[in-house]
């Protein structure tokens, strides 16, 4: 790339950064240092004392079953947040903007709609929505004879109904923004081939995903990090990570240990276990993803 | 250029401009009052209401104290997060409510006064206050594993069994409702088959509140000598008896705490062991002949409950705060403030002769006939268990888990009781 | 297309069922809304009240100041989304337009604080606030939010689809920085940078763990707070009223979505750059 004419003014590049770089050093690195520094330390958060236990809170946490149980939720949670915020929208909006005529505006409008709902109300509502006993879901079901999952005492159900209830809240926003992308690509490309009469399927996956991929990696990204600390609002109102850490994952787990049993040292080495696996995802990212990316001009 | 310089800087000044604008804010309350915080858990449906009652008619009627209320969602352990907080930034409120399972965390991790130090200090008059207006088996709820008097009791509330009388009798079963555990579960089958609905419903918190007086009313106990003692015969056979009517009978219902609430409201369930400070909700909300029953008992055993609710604690570290701080407390257990605070919240009161005062709540209760169960049961109130030391929370959490395991079908109650115990007792050694 | 309008309808079908399950909550919230507690209990599927009635709006603007707590959301809300976006650009065009020394490092690690959970960070965050004196106050929730990782890292993405020599040949012109990204750049991520600003807003408008713990006073509550006064453990949710808060809240976001639809959809689509 060519940035030569560019390069002789380091300083403004630095001004640039300033204004974030002073949030993010007083608001963010200073607590990430300090959560590294009591990762080495037993202590309960107000204790005056804090004794130094080197590597024993890391060993506690990855010699306990829980931490490989929370970990193996959250890559669930992952897959699952993937699969219907992401696959799911990006078919539905290439559908939408290549295949559908009618409605459109509609459509957009009302899928929109459940993203601007905050999740401790979307938490409440779906307790009463789907009451295993008395809620609507549960006494229509009813009538056909199925008798309603008690979910939130339920291994696997329990994180499939959490991120079903997260979903409804990002699926919309996700929904929207791969829309305006697809909806970018050149007209005549896809006239072209569908008069080609090459099939959708094809036409999606040769012509929309590459021309979109941006956007689909943002919408990737945004899924996995907000999807994760989104999770934690339902996890708290309805199972608190129960039953038996059953539904709890790493971001939630990190509360858990700080503040329900206030080990301040396990929470900060969870926290820093938690940032690595997903450093390393970004390391990734980086090396093969945004490699093959196709930025469109 | 020019203009990119502006761009940055434009920042600094609007940043700076905030900051300026708003460290002026007085922290001196008007006309020379002493200005104290009281931080609660009171949400609107748990007595909000009356807690910013009570603090304005307190402001009205005192010329030198400011009371400020802050409400602390997430109930206690969202109010010890914010004082955490605040501690460490090296402030503190003067008045807090501290919930019974946090009572050694909070008296061993924050810094307090006793109540009738400050007393004992500036206010001569009062010094037999303590003693006169509260029974010594409830003063001693506030008292922490080293005997030291952290507070003084505020919001009691002990487990009550509420009944749908209506669905009883449709079963052809006592309108009365069941006496003992055991009743409790041959009614419970009855219902199921008669009627198709669930017959019993113990909530379900992050607490081990109910279980405990479940087990303890049959004898066993949470803790002996500071050793997790609760997997004992008694302790087995009690919660065998809640295992058996949700995974066996499944007569009994296994979710969430509001859900099963909701559910006893809505006529699927028969019957609901939950706090007394619920009855609002429920009372409110029926329609169907509700009532409120005393806790079951074991069959031939003594019923210990443990009380639910808070105390409150003084937190203030400036003399001048501490003496503010007692002057609101009193004010909070007159008969008439401890009565609103009844009627408003549905605790029981901690205060002698409140419950008959005139000016107490003699019509209150003659018309919330609910609250009777509660206040008969005094009696049988013993100490919310919080198991001692740093790994107290960590214990207090463990019997949670297995009760997700046990209730779940997949552990065996006695093998995972007596592991569970086993566990706590190699975290308490530490 | 003949095919096309046979092979559209199983979409359709599929859309407007999707619509269903993703509205229903929504209706099914504002018709509690407007029910008496008891109702709501004892009627669930009921979802449109039989015998509507305003008592649960009514407990919540006479319990409290629902004005002002409105504009302290709003507040809030906008000046966080103002100042995120602006500081996000300013970053995101350092990274795109400039070589400098330690830039991908800093980059990296720039980035990486997208993962640092809000637990570690609240308790250290609070000491800086309440040291600078802005507990309690609006300022105060406020502050640790002017600037956000993921803005940085989505107008990152978005000005990278901008061609270099574009710059180059401003820079030749002898444009300042200042214009060069008002007049060029900022029109060709407009896209992203309304994406992200109404991502911005919407998060910010719905928060609640953080101005928990820093507002105090009732007067300076923002609307998540005060829904949370309707939800207790131990005493119950007051499900309708929360219903009619929740109502409340989302009035303001859903308006400023409808009103700006069209807007909005359209910087996404008008540029060919997405």
């Amino acid at each position: 790339m060519l940035k030569i004419t560019l390069t002789k003014d380091h300083w403004k590049a630095y001004c640039l950064l300033v204004p974030s770089l002073i949030v993010f050093v007083l608001f963010m690195f200073w607590p990430f240092i300090y959560t590294i520094y009591l990762s080495f330390f037993d202590w309960n958060m107000v204790k005056p004392t804090k004794e130094f236990v080197g590597f024993a809170n890391y060993k506690d946490i990855l010699s306990d079953p829980i931490t490989y149980k929370v970990f193996g939720n959250t890559i669930f949670y992952i897959v699952l947040l993937l699969l219907i915020n992401l696959f799911v929208p990006y078919i539905f909006a290439f559908v939408l903007d290549v295949v559908l005529k009618r409605f459109k505006n509609f459509y957009k409008g009302a899928l929109f709609l459940p993203s601007v709902i905050s999740l401790v109300v979307g938490s409440i509502l779906f307790t009463w929505l789907l009451n295993p006993v008395s809620g609507p879901a549960a006494i229509i079901l009813g009538w056909f004879g199925i008798e309603m999952p008690i979910w939130s005492k339920m291994d696997g159900w329990v994180i499939v109904v959490l991120s079903v209830i997260t979903s409804w809240k990002v699926f919309g926003y996700n929904f929207i923004v791969l829309y305006a992308s697809i909806n970018g690509v050149p007209r005549e490309v896809i006239e072209a081939a569908r008069l080609d009469n090459v099939p959708l399927w094809k036409i999606f996956i040769h012509i929309i995903l590459p021309m979109s991929s941006a956007t689909g990696i943002y919408v990737l990204i945004i899924t996995i990090v907000q999807g994760l600390q989104y999770v934690f609002t339902p996890i708290k109102v309805i199972t608190q990570g129960g039953p038996n850490y059953a539904s709890s994952n790493a971001i939630y787990q990190a509360y858990h240990e700080a503040f329900v049993l206030y080990r301040t040292g396990h929470s900060a080495a969870l926290s820093i276990l938690t940032m690595l696996i997903f450093i390393i995802l970004l390391i990734l990212e980086f090396k093969f993803v945004e490699r093959g990316i196709h930025y469109e001009n | 250029m020019k203009l990119f310089v502006k761009m940055c800087s434009v920042l600094t000044i609007i940043l700076l401009l905030v900051a300026c604008g708003n460290s002026s804010s007085a922290a001196n309350g008007k006309d020379g009052k002493t200005v104290i915080e009281y931080w609660h858990v009171n949400a609107e449906t748990q007595g909000g209401k009356t807690v910013e009652e009570l603090v304005n008619s307190f402001n009205e009627q005192s010329d030198s104290v400011e009371v400020v209320a802050k409400y602390n969602p997430d109930m206690y352990k969202g109010l010890m997060q914010n004082l955490q907080a605040e501690a460490a930034s090296g402030k503190s409120p003067a008045v807090v409510q501290v919930g019974w399972s946090f009572l050694d965390y909070f008296s061993n991790n924050f810094s307090y006064v006793e109540p009738q130090e400050v007393i004992d200090q500036h206010f001569s008059d009062d010094e037999s206050f303590l003693k006169d207006n509260f029974l010594p088996n409830v003063m001693d709820l506030a008292k922490n594993s080293d005997g030291s008097q952290v507070g003084i009791p505020y919001s009691l509330s002990t487990p009550v069994l509420y009944i749908n009388k209506d669905m009883l009798k449709e079963a052809g079963l006592n309108e009365n409702g069941p006496k003992t555990w055991e009743e409790v579960r041959e009614f419970s089958k009855v219902i199921k088959e008669k009627t198709g609905k669930y017959g019993f419903y113990m909530q379900e918190p992050a607490d081990n509140w109910a279980t405990q007086a479940l087990l303890e009313s049959n004898g066993a106990r949470m803790l002996t000598d500071g050793q997790a003692s609760f997997a004992s015969k008694d302790g087995i056979e009690a919660y065998q008896l809640l295992t058996d009517m949700v995974v066996e009978d499944e007569t009994a219902l296994h979710v969430p705490w509001d859900q099963g609430v909701q559910s006893f409201i809505d006529g699927n369930v028969a019957m609901a062991y939950t706090t007394i400070a619920r009855r609002s909700q429920i009372q409110e909300n029926v329609q169907f002949n509700a009532a409120a029953v005393t806790s079951p008992a074991w069959e031939g055993k003594e019923k210990r409950l443990p009380a639910g609710g808070a105390m409150l604690a003084i937190t203030a570290q400036e003399e001048d705060q501490q003496k503010a701080a007692w002057e609101f407390m009193k004010y909070l257990y007159s008969v008439e403030s401890m009565a609103k605070w009844t009627e408003g919240t549905g605790y029981v009161p901690p205060r002698k002769d409140v419950a008959e005062a005139e000016d107490g709540l003699k019509d209150f209760l003659a018309e919330n006939e609910m609250m009777q169960a509660a206040i008969d049961q005094m009696d049988g109130v013993v100490p919310w268990t919080s198991f001692p030391g740093d790994a107290g929370l960590e214990a207090e959490q463990k019997m949670l888990d297995i009760r997700d395991e046990i209730l779940g079908g997949k552990v065996d109650v006695k093998e995972g009781l007596t592991s569970t115990e086993e566990e706590i007792n190699t975290l308490l050694k530490k | 297309m003949k095919t096309n309008r046979f092979a559209s309808i199983p979409w359709h079908i599929l859309f407007i069922g999707l619509i269903i399950i993703l509205i229903f909550p929504i209706i099914f919230a504002i018709g509690t809304s407007f029910k008496p507690l008891q109702d709501a209990y004892n009627n669930v599927l009921n979802f449109i009240p039989i015998s509507p009635t305003l008592e649960n709006y009514q407990t919540f603007f006479e319990s409290l100041d629902v004005v002002k707590i409105t504009f302290n959301t709003f507040i809030i809300a906008a000046t966080v989304t103002l100042f995120k976006v602006f500081t996000s650009f300013l970053a995101a065009y350092a990274f795109v337009f400039f070589h400098f020394k330690g830039k991908n490092i800093l980059y990296f690690v720039l980035i990486s604080t997208i993962f640092i959970p809000f637990s570690v960070t609240m308790i250290p965050n609070y000491l800086v606030i309440s040291d600078l004196g802005l507990a309690d106050s609006v300022w105060g929730v406020i502050l640790p939010q002017l600037a956000d990782a993921v803005g940085i890292f989505l107008l990152r993405q978005s000005m990278k689809t901008i061609p270099v020599s574009l710059i180059e040949v401003a820079r030749l012109d002898n444009l300042g920085h200042a214009r060069i990204m008002k007049d060029i750049v900022l029109p060709l991520v407009k896209p992203a940078v309304t994406s992200t600003g109404i991502w911005f807003f919407i998060l910010s408008w719905n928060e609640y763990v953080w101005p928990v713990l820093i507002l105090k006073t009732v007067d300076n509550y923002t609307l998540p707070l005060a829904l949370q006064m309707y939800i207790s453990s131990e005493g119950g949710t007051n499900f309708t009223v929360a219903m009619a808060v929740a109502v409340i809240t989302m009035i303001i976001p859903l308006t400023l979505y409808l009103l700006f639809q069209r807007y909005i959809i359209g910087t996404f689509t008008s540029s060919g750059i997405k």
